[in-house]
């Protein structure tokens, strides 16, 4: 049966094999950079809510320490688990490391482009929060369980929210690649779908904080496991797992950030170099933006977060009308 | 043709036999496995040669019937959907088989010429080229599965539930003899053929579209249609509910393009119809299943969510073929057909290692269950691929059609006016919304029967079931990864049997600029596989120096955790629940979470009720003489008389 389809579309097979000889270097330079650039924000952001509040703080390169450290230590099991317990961290840190294959990186094109990369994007995301919040439940513990369920719950919301935006982009740009939604006319529709532009930064911001458990969402650093939301879904993780679990996540704000990035700033008329250099420009901005936040805001209560989610929801509805209005 | 009029025949003489040696357990048995092997390899052939050839095949009978003649034959859409029904009906025969072998205490043969007689009328269906064929073999399947449905029918709640079933059927009958007899009476024929040859007026299609709407409705569970589906799936036998989950429903799908296929223009706000009505069925029933506490019943609700997936497709289908678009058409209706066929693999998965987990522990309640992974091996991993299908997540097969439905939606966005934009955008966020709570559902369902400790079952004495239960649910997840990673045939099928909905050629073009993408995901999830891989290594090579401990579940300080402390599955779905509480009037009361059917309580209840009352008060006519009756029948055909003669 594969023969007939062979002889149906065989065009379908030789952009295949075209595609593949090119493809092996750039995905190899695309995972080097994202894997040693994107511990490099929690760092920026630690170091500016450090200066916010007067102290000198960890160094710039703590992260790197601290996932080092996590390599060097032994594992501790619990007896309820099973090999999802374990897999899981394997799984998630993969697919948000494949997930940065679809995105542009300043002069660094993506090096896998293809129609309705948006879906796959969203649809590696979803795997990854399967996996975890299947590990959370396998401890059997009532606090992983707690947490489990309010991930679920929040990125419901927040799916919902990040389709929103991707309609908004695509609408724009009438085209639903991701590299051509971020940087195809992003400077000239500036003028035309400015205020849609903006709502949706807004609202994708709010994703962003949501979707990388920052404050006002949950709080990286809280003590009390009955508030946590991603924290309390790690607590049985140790030693190889859990560097796997926190470089995940650091992966994760890097390639959630960089399409906020690649959004708002439209670089793509610009020299290689330019662009890298407006590139690396606003992710520090925007890990200097999320420290700001954290350093003046407190953790909302759990349920207000449905709230704060549904009013990204709402700025983002308001996009979509703006720019229907403005296409008609 | 051949092939499938033997299978016919071969199923035919297995529900005589079977009849006959009714008695005897053994004998019947080995014909029933034996007929069905023959029967599914004989149908499957037939619906992969018309699949692969594109050439309609038909068949007529020199045997006139009243308002007739006997008239089958194959399209690609009907081959396409006798391909889900052999597959599924194959391997849920063989699970059933085994499922049943230790219940000594009821005829099994009955329930296996039943069986038989589903699938007999399951094939007639798609395969009937004549509006009274179709309608013999629509009721032959429900009355069959009426039977079927009742198996356990000495319990109350059963009974209730085929009987709701049957009412629920005739009623969605009643719709479609009406709108065959008024297609009829237009076309001055009831072959399908003729039909889709004369044109039809405007009011006329969209009173057909109605009608047909509300008849197949029923039977695919549209909401708010649907209210018998939740009771009928979790009353039968697992391997039953397998088959009407996955393929009997789907014959309301078939139906509706049949008639699209057959009318062809319709007024603009039945693709709107069709869209709010995916919409609403998918939503609701993935909330819906979340507030479910057993098993079967949870996965019953899930079959009302892809019902809205595929409605979803249809819709903006049938919306592209009414602006002239045939890319739209084309990717929407394949997407459409594909989850139909995606849909049957994986319920029939779902529902199969349900009643796996059901035939060990005696229970489907899941806040019972808990931790049974160690224990049922097989039927949880398979159970887990089924899961991480149905949510729609990359690798499996769930991912690749709702992919083309999404593909759809976005090219619906580009292409169309302004009313069809805003629809096609409601479509996608209630496809991404039903993602994630479907995503919410399946991590409670798995993780807490699964995953964990048992809650309140012994679990030491379970173990797992015989290898003929296992080896059709392995079938089915080597499906299910099959279509994920490798989709290009079925996609090519798919698009074969959307092409003859909406006859245009499919271009070569433009059939590789829709594969062409799907082929990209696939090489991004190799590359996925191979990350996975070199993780996974890594890590195994680093454990060596390491040292590894076991130890208790870390109770955040609290050193005597039992098992009734664990998170249940009512608390995990409790605070999505909460955010929708007022729409689906979700309430917690003495420490149990309770779910509201809307659509039974406030709509159909009162409606029987009225019913009820109406039809009591006609009882004084009803009086016991013979005399009376005489008397009636009498002045009925006197009535009749000056009707005629007026």
């Amino acid at each position: 049966m594969v023969f007939t389809v062979y002889f149906c579309f065989p065009s379908v097979f030789v952009n295949l094999e075209d595609g593949l000889d090119k493809m092996g270097i750039p995905v190899l330079l695309h995972l080097g950079v994202v894997l040693v650039l994107s511990p490099l924000l929690l760092g920026i952001i630690g170091k500016t809510k450090a200066c916010l509040t007067g102290r000198i703080g960890a160094p710039l390169l703590q992260p790197y320490y601290d996932i080092g450290k996590l390599f060097r230590k032994g594992n501790v099991y619990s007896t309820t688990t099973t090999w999802i317990f374990q897999a899981a961290p394997i799984v998630c840190l993969a697919a948000v490391l494949v997930s940065s294959l679809l995105m542009p990186l300043g002069g660094l094109k993506a090096p896998i482009v293809f129609w309705g990369d948006i879906l796959l994007f969203a649809g590696l995301y979803g795997l990854a929060r399967f996996a975890m919040v299947l590990a959370a439940l396998d401890t059997g513990s009532s606090f992983e369980g707690m947490g489990a369920s309010r991930e679920a719950t929040f990125s419901c919301l927040t799916e919902v929210v990040l389709f929103l935006d991707f309609i908004i982009l695509s609408c724009v740009s009438k085209k639903i690649v991701l590299s051509e939604m971020v940087q195809g006319n992003a400077l000239t529709s500036w003028h035309l779908a400015g205020p849609a532009l903006i709502l949706m930064g807004v609202s994708y911001f709010l994703v962003l904080l949501a979707e990388n458990a920052r404050i006002p969402v949950d709080d990286p650093a809280t003590h009390l496991e009955l508030t946590m939301v991603h924290e309390v879904m790690v607590l049985d993780h140790s030693g190889w797992d859990l560097a796997y679990i926190l470089y995940g996540s650091a992966i994760k704000l890097f390639v959630l950030g960089s399409l906020l990035v690649n959004i708002l700033i439209p670089s793509y008329h610009l020299s290689p170099f330019m662009q890298t250099m407006m590139f690396s420009g606003g992710m520090f901005v925007l890990s200097f933006g999320i420290g700001v936040v954290e350093s003046c805001m407190a953790r909302l209560r759990l349920n207000r977060i449905p709230q704060l989610l549904i009013g990204a929801f709402v700025l983002a509805l308001v996009g979509v009308l703006v720019v229907l209005l403005k296409g008609a | 043709m051949t092939f499938l009029l033997y299978s016919l025949a071969v199923l035919t003489g297995a529900v005589f036999l079977m009849a006959l040696t009714a008695r005897f357990r053994r004998i019947s048995g080995n014909i029933f496995l034996f007929s069905l092997v023959m029967a599914s390899v004989l149908g499957l052939f037939s619906a992969i040669s018309v699949l692969v050839s594109r050439a309609p095949v038909d068949y007529h009978l020199n045997f006139r019937m009243p308002l007739g003649e006997f008239f089958i034959g194959l399209d690609s859409l009907s081959a396409f959907f006798l391909l889900a029904i052999t597959v599924l009906f194959f391997l849920a025969g063989i699970y059933g088989y085994a499922y049943l072998k230790d219940d000594h205490k009821r005829n099994l043969s009955v329930h296996f010429v039943f069986y038989h007689l589903l699938f007999i009328s399951l094939i007639l269906v798609v395969a009937a080229k004549n509006a009274v064929v179709f309608l013999m073999a629509w009721e032959m399947m429900t009355i069959s599965s009426y039977f079927l449905i009742t198996f356990y029918h000495e319990q109350k709640s059963v009974r209730d539930a085929g009987y709701l079933y049957l009412i629920a059927a005739h009623a969605g009958t009643f719709c479609l003899w009406v709108m065959f007899l008024l297609m009829g009476q237009h076309a001055g024929s009831l072959n399908f053929d003729q039909m889709s040859m004369s044109a039809f007026p405007d009011t006329l299609t969209g009173l057909l579209f109605v009608l047909g709407v509300i008849g197949f409705g029923v039977k695919a569970g549209f909401i708010p249609l649907h209210i018998w589906l939740p009771h009928a799936h979790p009353a039968a036998p697992s391997h039953v509910s397998a088959v009407l989950s996955g393929v009997m429903i789907k014959m309301g799908i078939y139906g509706l393009m049949r008639l699209i296929l057959i009318i062809k223009i319709f007024p603009e706000w039945c693709a709107v119809l069709l869209l709010l009505i995916g919409i609403i069925s998918g939503v609701g029933g993935v909330l819906y299943a979340l507030g479910q506490h057993e098993i079967k019943k949870l996965l019953a609700y899930h079959s009302i969510e892809n019902i809205g997936i595929i409605a979803l497709g249809m819709g903006i289908g049938l919306w592209g073929q009414l602006y002239h678009n045939e890319f739209v058409a084309l990717i929407g209706y394949a997407g459409a057909l594909l989850h139909v066929f995606n849909h049957a693999i994986f319920k029939g998965l779902l529902f199969l290692s349900a009643g796996s987990v059901i035939r060990s522990t005696h229970t489907g309640e899941i806040d019972r269950l808990g931790g049974l992974l160690k224990y049922l091996p097989w039927t949880g991993h398979l159970f887990l691929i089924g899961a991480i299908s149905i949510c729609g997540l990359p690798l499996f097969n769930g991912f690749v059609s709702e992919w083309l439905v999404f593909r759809a939606l976005f090219e619906g966005m580009f292409h169309f006016k302004m009313n069809a934009i805003v629809f096609s955008g409601a479509g996608i966020i209630a496809l991404a919304l039903i993602g994630g709570l479907a995503a919410a559902c399946f991590t409670k369902a798995f993780g807490a029967i699964f995953l964990g400790n048992s809650r309140s079952i012994d679990n030491s004495h379970l173990k797992e079931n015989p290898w003929e239960m296992c080896a059709p649910m392995a079938v089915l997840a080597g499906i299910c990864v099959w279509v994920g990673l490798f989709p290009f045939t079925m996609v090519s099928f798919a698009l074969g049997a959307a092409s003859s909905i909406y006859p245009i050629k499919t271009s070569p073009i433009a059939a590789g600029t829709i594969i062409s993408p799907l082929l990209m995901v696939v090489v991004v999830l190799l590359i996925l596989i191979m990350a996975i891989a070199v993780l996974t290594l890594l890590k195994r090579i680093s454990m060596k120096f390491l040292a590894i401990e076991k130890s208790l579940t870390w109770g955040c300080g609290y050193s005597h955790p039992t098992n009734r402390m664990q998170y249940t599955a009512s608390s995990f779905a409790d605070s999505i629940l909460r955010i929708f509480r007022t729409v689906m009037g979700y309430s917690v009361a003495k420490g149990s979470s309770h779910v509201v059917e809307v659509c039974e309580e406030f709509i159909f209840r009162p409606v029987f009720q009225v019913i009820k009352f109406l039809s009591a008060k006609l009882k004084i006519i009803q009086c016991g003489y013979t005399q009376w009756y005489l008397l009636y029948i009498f002045v009925f055909l006197l009535f009749l008389l000056i009707w005629k003669m007026v």
